[in-house]
Formats: structure tokens, sequence, C-alpha cells
């Protein structure tokens, strides 16, 4: 097991993997992150040397992800339902934000447009 | 008049379906709905409410209307993590099933680099075999695993290699060869008869088997401390290297001892042997690109045989790799410290002292875009078959001004169809193995060789023997 940014990811995991568990790292950070390091796309989590798992750590904890990010979306969110604007509305409502229709295919708006967008974090 | 008639039909079938519905009902048969009445439904039993599983699918999501199976369980294990990969890598050289051949000679020292066995097959000695498949220069798709033992057809492209070969090691010279031809016109094949000839004369011969594995990022790299423009190495991959050419080149590199002093971050013993600096490249894996400099610095010192320097799949050592650099940008092959060493060698801007050759190979079942790359063939090409027809750059396309570079005075050997005299003797030794059951004559050959579009070896290979129609 390896400890980056304080979460153990067993050994076999892909680092790229690994990264993109963290709210905020998609794809392409994941990308810009290993790519500063040298480490190579395909890269297991137990083939890193020490030094590589500490920059990774320093990296990610300089960066707003997690719960710095959740807070940062639900308060952009919650700033617009206080001002009662219609898109603060809508969000509390969990409809589409931009004037889609509504009569069918809202699954993502459902999903994602909520005050508590992004959850509480890991469990 | 048609109109007339049209409207007399409808008003009687909606009378038939008024006078039906009673009976309709009691034979519980399900009334069907006609667009222009609507009594018959209406008539009907109410139908029974069906048994309610669950909610109603949720406002926006789809309505699935199989019912989900459960994915059929394979029967026994899946494979053990590596076996699938294993499996597909494994390189099978013989077949016990092919007779063997009564008249098949091997390859000799003495005849290797003469042009005596052209047109023959000559089977591949059982030390050879072992430093080619060390050297991983036996493909998955050859047909080896076809025949008793290795053996190879003894072409006229080939003699035309020994000759070069020869005067290589006569005059020590370099020389530089990248083989061009068709898919499956054996330029793999020939990259392993010249790997094989250099075994038999005893030259160092080493081989990078696969262009792309080295460019495709799947070993660890990290930039080489001083170069500018930055250089990357491969350690793991280096490592693997050297351990592929201890088990080629034994014999030479226990046998030859360190002259050159070495700077390298480990400690050697005195009058340690090549084997044992290359070992030590071997056992600490972050050491192994110096070793290798140092390696190639002791096997290019005078006195020492001709080295051969191999590579296939050369298109994709003209690109951009799949790594990246610090700054998210795509590093260029040529920065990839290993092909960068080859790439020196085949463009002349590194000689061999000893004399020896760098051969390359392209590749058409893998083959990547490279326009630059194909465009410096085309000229090679043309340069060497029909030098008064030399094609030209279009000025307004950009091009990878570095492979125009590197591959600016390169020459090609240009691989063909066989000729009918060598189809047929590749033919009667398919026959001799029991791989074909006809009689090989005139007319079987012409009917085999003008299949194989003009005698390809791979598509004579598959219409004599793979394919059974």
């Amino acid at each position: 097991m390896v400890f980056i940014f304080g979460i153990n990811f067993p050994e076999q995991t892909l680092v790229k993997r690994s990264l993109e568990t963290f709210y905020g790292i998609g794809p392409k950070v994941s990308r810009g992150i290993m790519a500063r390091f040298h480490i190579f796309p395909w890269a297991k989590v137990g083939s890193l040397k020490n030094a590589q798992v500490l920059d990774l750590t320093a990296e990610l904890s300089n960066m707003k992800i997690e719960n710095d990010l959740r807070r940062e979306v639900q308060d952009n969110i919650r700033r617009l339902k206080d001002m009662g604007t219609y898109r603060g509305r809508r969000h509390a409502m969990g409809l589409p934000v931009r004037g889609q229709r509504t009569r069918s295919q809202i699954k993502t708006a459902r999903k994602l447009n909520k005050i508590e967008r992004g959850g509480f974090g890991r469990a | 008049m048609s109109s007339s008639t049209c409207l007399r039909r409808f008003a009687k079938s909606s009378l038939e379906r008024a006078v039906q519905p009673s009976i309709a009902s009691r034979s519980l048969i399900s009334p069907q709905a006609s667009c222009f009445s609507t009594s018959a439904p209406r008539h009907a039993l109410p139908t029974l409410a069906k048994a309610s599983k669950g909610p109603p699918p949720k406002k926006g999501s789809t309505l699935i209307l199989k019912k989900k199976k459960a994915p059929a369980k394979a029967a026994g294990r899946p494979p053990a993590p590596g076996d699938r990969k294993a499996m597909r890598k494994r390189i099978v050289l013989s077949n016990n099933n092919a007779l063997e051949v009564a008249g098949l000679q091997d390859l000799k020292e003495t005849d290797a680099l003469s042009g005596i066995s052209e047109g023959q097959v000559k089977g591949l000695p059982e030390d050879v075999v072992d430093a080619l498949r060390a050297m991983e220069a036996f493909k998955t798709n050859q047909g080896w695993k076809l025949f008793r033992r290795p053996a190879t057809l003894i072409r006229k492209e080939t003699t035309e290699l020994a000759g070069l070969l020869k005067q290589a090691e006569e005059e020590k010279k370099t020389v530089r060869r990248v083989f061009i031809g068709d898919r499956m016109s054996g330029k793999s094949t020939l990259l392993l008869q010249s790997l094989s000839m250099g075994f038999l004369r005893n030259w160092v011969v080493i081989n990078l088997p696969e262009a792309y594995d080295i460019v495709n990022a799947h070993t660890e790299y990290k930039p080489l401390p001083g170069s500018h423009p930055t250089q990357y190495t491969q350690d793991v991959y280096t490592a693997n290297f050297l351990s592929q050419i201890v088990k080629a080149n034994k014999s030479i590199l226990e046998n030859t001892q360190i002259t050159t002093n070495p700077s390298l971050p480990l400690p050697l013993p005195a009058k340690a042997s090549l084997k044992q600096l290359a070992e030590l490249g071997i056992a600490n894996v972050e050491t192994s690109w110096p070793v290798f400099v140092a390696l190639w610095k002791e096997l290019t010192q005078p006195g020492l045989p001709p080295v051969m320097l191999a590579l296939d799949g050369l298109a994709h050592a003209m690109r951009n790799s799949e790594y990246l650099s610090a700054q998210v940008k795509p590093i260029h092959a040529h920065d990839l410290t290993i092909i960068r060493h080859f790439v020196d060698h085949l463009s002349g801007k590194a000689t061999l002292p000893n004399g020896g050759a760098i051969l390359a190979a392209t590749t058409s079942s893998n083959n990547p875009r490279v326009p630059a790359f194909e465009f410096s063939m085309q000229v090679a090409e043309a340069k060497r078959y029909h030098p008064d027809n030399i094609p030209q750059w279009n000025p307004y396309k950009n091009v990878d001004q570095r492979v125009i570079e590197c591959l600016k005075d390169v020459e090609v050997l240009k691989l063909n169809g066989l000729s009918k005299e060598e189809a047929r003797s590749i033919m009667e030794y398919y026959a001799a193995s029991g791989m074909l059951r006809a009689k090989v004559d005139d007319k079987f050959v012409t009917e085999k060789w003008s299949l194989a579009g003009m005698g390809n070896i791979g598509e004579l290979e598959r219409a004599a023997v793979r394919l059974r129609i």
C-alpha cells in the first residue's frame, strides 16, 4: 500500500487511476502531473520511488482539489441561490440551468444540479 | 367511381365490426383496432391490471424492455495475470508433426558471407537460434512454428547483403541500410538473416527488436542529467537490452577485458570483462545507460570484431514518442537516448571503427504515418533505383527536419518478390517438410507464385502452407 495525499492505494493500481480518484483531477490534469514528474502513463503505484510519491503529495497539496474545490463550487451555487437568481433556483430544484428543455433528457441536471454539488467528500 | 366503391367497403367493414364484438369478447380474442371505428375496443373486456413491479420508470430515464440476463459464467478459471501475454508473445520454433528435411544443410561460418548458397534453403545452427531468440529476432507472426526447425531461404537480397557485410568485415567499413518493401515481403526475416550471419562470423550483434516498444511509453523514463536539449533515458528498457546483449554475445563479452577506464557511479573490479561491466548495469537499473555507453565505447576499441546494430520498425523511431516532457509536450523519439544512439549511427554521424553494419527494417503491419520518413524513403529508393526521377518535398508543407537530416544519405535495400527459381526452392522445402502435399512442378509453382502477388514470400507461404482450400 502506498500513501498519496493521505489516501492508501494498493500497489498494483495505476498512478493515473489513483490520481483521478481525487475530486478535481481528471484525465488532463493527471496527465500533466505525471508528465511533470516523469512518470510514464502505465506506471503502477508500487513502482514509484519514495521521492516521487513525496513530490506527488506535495504537488497535490498545493492544488485546489477535494474538499476545498467542493466548497468553492458549492459556495458559488449557494451565492446564486442567496441572491435569488434564476440559476440559483434551478440549481436548487435540480433542473437544467441554461435554458434547456425539460420535457425529456435532463438526467445530468437531476444528477448534478444541487446545492451540495459534489457530495461531502470521501467516506 | 372508385371513390364510391371504397366508401361502400368502409361502411361494410364497420358494420361487420358492430356485429362481431360480443363474440369476440367471449372468445377472448384481442380486438383489432380499426382506424375507422372505436366500438370494438370499447366493447372488449377490461384488461387485467398488470401486477406492478416497483415504481414506474423515473422521468427522463430510458425504458428498459428486455430483461437483464446474468452474464454467462466462463467455465474454469481465467488465466493467471501475465499468462495471456505470455501466450501471445510465445515463440514456437519447432513443429513435431513436420518432417525432418533430409538434405537440409546448416548455414556455416565459412559460406555465410559468400554467395554460393543463393537460392537454397539453409538451416540455422542451434547456437545461432539461441542467440536470435535471446535477441527477440523471431516474430510471432512468422511461420517458424510450421516446420521442424528454423531454416531460411537465401534469396537474392540476402546474397547482396552478405556481399556488403563481407566488404565491411574486410575493409572495416560501416554499412548502413534500410530494408523496405511490401507487406510480408520478408524485411524482418532479412534482418534476422543478417543477424545470424553476424553471429556466424563472430561479430558483436546487437538488436533492438521493436522500435515501437521503445517509444510507446510503457517503460520508465527520466531526463538525462547534463544533456541539452534534454534527452531521456529508459532505465528498465536499457537494463533489459543489456541483458539481451550479454545473452546473445556471451563468449565475446566474457573474453574481452576492459581497456578504457569508464567513470561509472559504481565500482568495477580491476581487469573486469565486458560481461561484468554489462552485468553491473543489469543489476543496478539506474546505472544502465552509463554502463551501455561505456560498453559501446569498449566495443569500438581497435582490435575487436565488427559490430552489427539492427532495429525493426524504423518509422516509429522517426516521430514523436508517447512520452511527455515536464512541459507536457510530446518527446521526439530522437530525444530518447537509445533511439538517438541508433539514429546517430544510421545517419552516419557516428561510425564504427572496427567496421560493421547498421541495419533497419521498416514495417508495414504496424505502420504509423510519418510523412517525412515516407518521403525520405521514397527519395532513397529513387536515388538507388531510378535516379532520374527524384521526388521533391512540397514546399508548402511542414516537414520534420530532424527526420530528413537523419535519413539524408541513407541507402535502402528493396525487397521484391521471389524469382520463380527461389519460389520453387522454398516450395520444395515446404513439400519435404510435409507441410505442402502437392507435386511441386512448374505449373504448381507458377500458380502459387502468381497467387502470391509475383512471389511475395509471406503470401507464398500463406498460399502454399497455411491456407487449406
